[in-house]
């Protein structure tokens, strides 16, 4: 026979694993820290590649002035002024997306959390069905968190 | 007069859960071909991706990926068909794309799609709806994708503009070409040079582009602002405010900054969005402020002030169709009206067909 209570736990286990779950629980993998380093080495990988092809796309506009003055050009004054932008940049971006990454895995595992008490509750209503039958306490079952 | 929009609306509420299965996918493709038309009207060049079969196909396509892989189709069509029109610039499109990728957009997280609604309801004139619906749902971080998406537009509209001057520049080198064989390719990396930085000075001083982020972001920060105070009507008022910053903030921004904004254009553009965000909230949730109802209690540590509002949930009464002859009734056509609500007797079974009179044998 289905049992109504457990078809709507499995079914709203299911629709979380399914869709917004899929990220919490590959973000379970990790430690928080391990996490958020991971997204920040992320973040400036990406930085990089933008900022390098940004100074391309500059190197470019500026391709006519930079190949007539090839020669009197003070180098040292351009690489510290744009390696100084770059450090900048990374800075901005780490500091925040340490603090961006941190508040979402945060939130991920409060859903997480949720997550495992209604697996919690799963497992006992199975343990409740192999075991007597007496179904007495779970009365409550599948009503008492319906704030989706 | 209420009651029946509401009536209607949970009508087409259950009608749309009934036929999720069927509903979805439809909604899917309509949006995925609205996106591919509208990229093919705006910018389109090659002319096999403008059939309709290729556009059928290609929302055909669209239907069954995710809102990820829908933006990335939507760019990679946009950067073919400029690169149809001039290499060069798709070169550079492309590369502008991966820097914005690389900047902000990595950042836009599940609001990823808002990247690509937004130029496409630029071109169907309604682009403040992005800012009108994600101020009602969503957090500031939207902002992000939002401002992604203003520029890509603004990004299109200055190639499309740039691919028009170059192909009167390759015609007029064309000419020149005949005439002095000799310089044609320094001529030509000259030409190409001068676009590029025509391009990149257009993309760099275009005002429009910073007044629309600006101002979509002030529109987005103050509904997020506003919906969370505990007043009636929250949600429609917020829309409200939210279309009148965007009115105002155009206005002023375009006087201020002197730019050939088509104020007109904004307002009915600003009207449209807000009837279009007016109806999302109306179907995300109806909530009734003449039952509103104010508890207050405690706990050990706290006291609370607590206002619930009831969401309306209307039930639709089901038509029921009911026989009336003259003719006796027969025994089961009226069991089957009580079948759900008690169980059948014995006597009634057998008096229901040979069906289950068989399995009763059994």
């Amino acid at each position: 026979m289905l049992n109504n209570r457990k078809v709507r736990l499995m079914t709203r286990l299911a629709m979380y694993e399914q869709n917004e779950g899929k990220e919490d629980i590959r973000l379970s993998k990790y430690f928080r820290t391990d996490y958020v380093r991971l997204q920040v080495l992320k973040t400036i990988v990406a930085l990089t590649a933008g900022y390098l092809l940004v100074l391309l796309i500059l190197a470019l506009y500026h391709s006519e002035y930079l190949i007539r003055d090839a020669l009197i050009l003070d180098y040292r004054a351009m690489i510290v002024r744009y390696a100084g932008i770059y450090v900048v940049l990374v800075a901005v971006y780490c500091s925040m997306a340490m603090v961006g990454y941190m508040i979402q895995y945060r939130a991920s595992r409060k859903k997480l959390a949720k997550y495992f008490r209604m697996l919690r509750r799963l497992r006992s209503m199975y343990r409740e069905e192999d075991g007597e039958e007496a179904a007495g306490e779970e009365e409550n079952i599948g009503y008492d968190s319906d704030n989706t | 007069m209420i009651v029946t929009i509401l009536e209607l609306r949970a009508r087409l509420m259950r009608f749309l859960q009934r036929f999720q299965i069927v509903v979805e996918p439809v909604v899917k493709f309509i949006v995925a071909f609205v996106v591919f038309r509208s990229i093919n009207n705006a910018i389109g060049h090659e002319t096999h991706l403008m059939s309709l079969p290729a556009e059928l196909l290609l929302a055909f396509l669209g239907t069954f990926v995710p809102p990820v892989i829908l933006v990335l189709l939507g760019a990679l069509v946009a950067l073919v068909h400029v690169y149809v029109a001039s290499p060069l610039l798709a070169i550079l499109v492309a590369v502008l794309m991966v820097v914005l990728y690389c900047f902000i957009a990595r950042f836009s997280g599940k609001y990823g799609y808002v990247v690509l609604a937004v130029p496409v309801l630029f071109l169907l004139k309604i682009p403040y709806v992005v800012p009108l619906v994600l101020g009602l749902v969503a957090t500031p971080m939207t902002i992000i994708p939002t401002a992604c998406g203003v520029i890509v537009y603004r990004m299109f509209t200055v190639i499309s503009t740039a691919v028009e001057l170059e192909a009167a520049l390759v015609w007029g080198q064309g000419n020149a070409a005949n005439v002095a064989a000799e310089g044609g390719t320094t001529s030509m990396i000259d030409d190409i040079l001068t676009l590029y930085i025509d391009v990149i000075d257009r993309l760099v001083a275009d005002k429009q582009m910073i007044i629309t982020i600006a101002v979509f972001s002030v529109i987005i920060i103050v509904m997020y602002l506003m919906r969370r105070l505990s007043i009636d009507y929250v949600f429609a008022i917020s829309v409200a405010v939210g279309a009148i910053f965007c009115i105002l903030g155009f206005l002023f921004a375009g006087i201020l900054l002197d730019t050939d904004l088509d104020i007109t254009s904004v307002v009915f553009g600003t009207i449209g969005s807000m009837l279009v965000a007016l109806v999302f909230q109306f179907f995300r949730m109806a909530l009734d402020y003449t039952a509103v109802e104010r508890v207050q209690f405690e706990d050990d540590d706290y006291y609370y002030y607590v206002k619930a509002v009831p969401k309306i949930n209307l039930t639709v009464p089901k038509r029921s169709v009911k026989k009336i002859s003259t003719k006796a009734e027969p025994a089961f056509s009226r069991l089957r009206e009580k079948e759900g609500a008690r169980a059948i007797t014995k006597e009634e079974r057998y008096a229901m067909g040979e069906e289950l009179g068989e399995e009763n044998e059994e």
